[in-house]
């Protein structure tokens, strides 16, 4: 009887770890894209598989090239990061970590002149997309997407 | 008013006496067989009494031990074999388990169906914009707008009036 109470209760708490959300070490990834349509597109980068169709279809465009990036795994969720190109930059400061994801204060910055500010939540399974300025034909886009 | 077979019985146990006793020995068609008769009567019952009275156990409980044994031999083991038979995994004690365990694991999934069903709490599996602005002073046309697209849980930061840039600016 006591074998199948010590059972039952670590099934349930298994069931239960299962069912609610890790609260572990996750990392953030952080890229600086720019969306062009060109005759011969470029594989897209590894990282924006998973809204590949998703972009195509908010843009309309049918490149998207990393120009920077960065990967910053979060244990914290205090710490604050930099993905940078050639001129431009985009400042990720974590504020906290939520059962959800992580509060973010985010700035665009073209060289050193402040383009655009957002706080957000990034949800652990949404990612996060910002449209910044145009660039030639193309458009840069901010992605954050938490791994 | 006793009938003769009353008297008869009564004759041969002994319990006439007296006016009716005579009477009953004069009634009587062969008093010789008669009495041969109830002495034969009087041998059974004593034969009987000796033969069948109870004989005092010089030992009770050894007595009761061999008398469970007996009954444990006889019926004891095909019994437990039935029993045997009829027992299966499914004991009152673990079809209660079964059950508990098996609402337990109902209840969790249920919930967590529900959790994730919910429109009311479905931003939460969706990033949330909390505010935005631009530099009004380097894009003073700017403004912003926010989207969800559920389908494909993306969270869209929309941007309009940017100062665009050229195309140099696009270098890694």
């Amino acid at each position: 009887m006591v074998r199948s109470l010590a059972f039952l209760i670590s099934f349930v708490s298994l069931i239960a770890g299962a069912a609610s959300p890790s609260q572990g070490a996750e990392t953030v990834w952080s890229g600086l894209v720019i969306a062009e349509n060109v005759a011969q597109p470029q594989p897209i980068s590894p990282e924006l598989t998973r809204i590949e169709g998703a972009l195509k279809k908010f843009f309309g465009y049918n490149q998207f090239q990393v120009i920077g990036q960065s990967q910053k795994t979060l244990k914290t969720g205090q710490e604050d990061w930099l993905a940078t190109s050639k001129f431009f930059g985009l400042h990720v400061d974590a504020q906290g970590e939520t059962r959800a994801g992580y509060v973010l204060n985010l700035k665009l910055y073209k060289e050193k002149e402040l383009l655009l500010e957002t706080d957000a939540k990034l949800n652990k399974h949404s990612p996060l997309v910002i449209k910044g300025p145009q660039v030639g034909s193309g458009q840069l886009l901010l992605v954050l997407v938490v791994e | 008013m006793k009938t003769f077979e009353e008297k008869w019985t009564a004759w041969l146990d002994g319990q006439l006496s007296g006016r009716e006793l005579s009477e009953f020995e004069a009634s009587l068609p062969d008093k010789a067989a008669a009495e041969a008769e109830k002495a034969d009567a009087r041998k059974l019952g004593a034969l009987l009494k000796r033969e069948l009275g109870a004989t005092a156990l010089t030992n009770e409980e050894f007595f009761s031990h061999q008398l469970r044994e007996r009954i444990i031999r006889e019926f004891g083991g095909p019994s437990a074999e039935r029993e045997a038979r009829a027992s299966t995994w499914w004991t009152i004690p673990r079809l209660l388990w079964t059950g508990t365990a098996s609402l337990a694991v109902f209840l969790i999934f249920t919930v967590i169906v529900i959790r994730d069903k919910n429109p009311a709490e479905e931003s939460q599996y969706l990033t949330q914009i909390l505010n935005a602005r631009v530099d009004p002073v380097v894009s003073p046309n700017g403004t912003v707008s926010m989207f969800e697209v559920k389908q494909d849980r993306v969270t869209v930061l929309w941007t309009e009036g940017l100062q665009s840039l050229p195309a140099d600016y696009a270098a890694k």
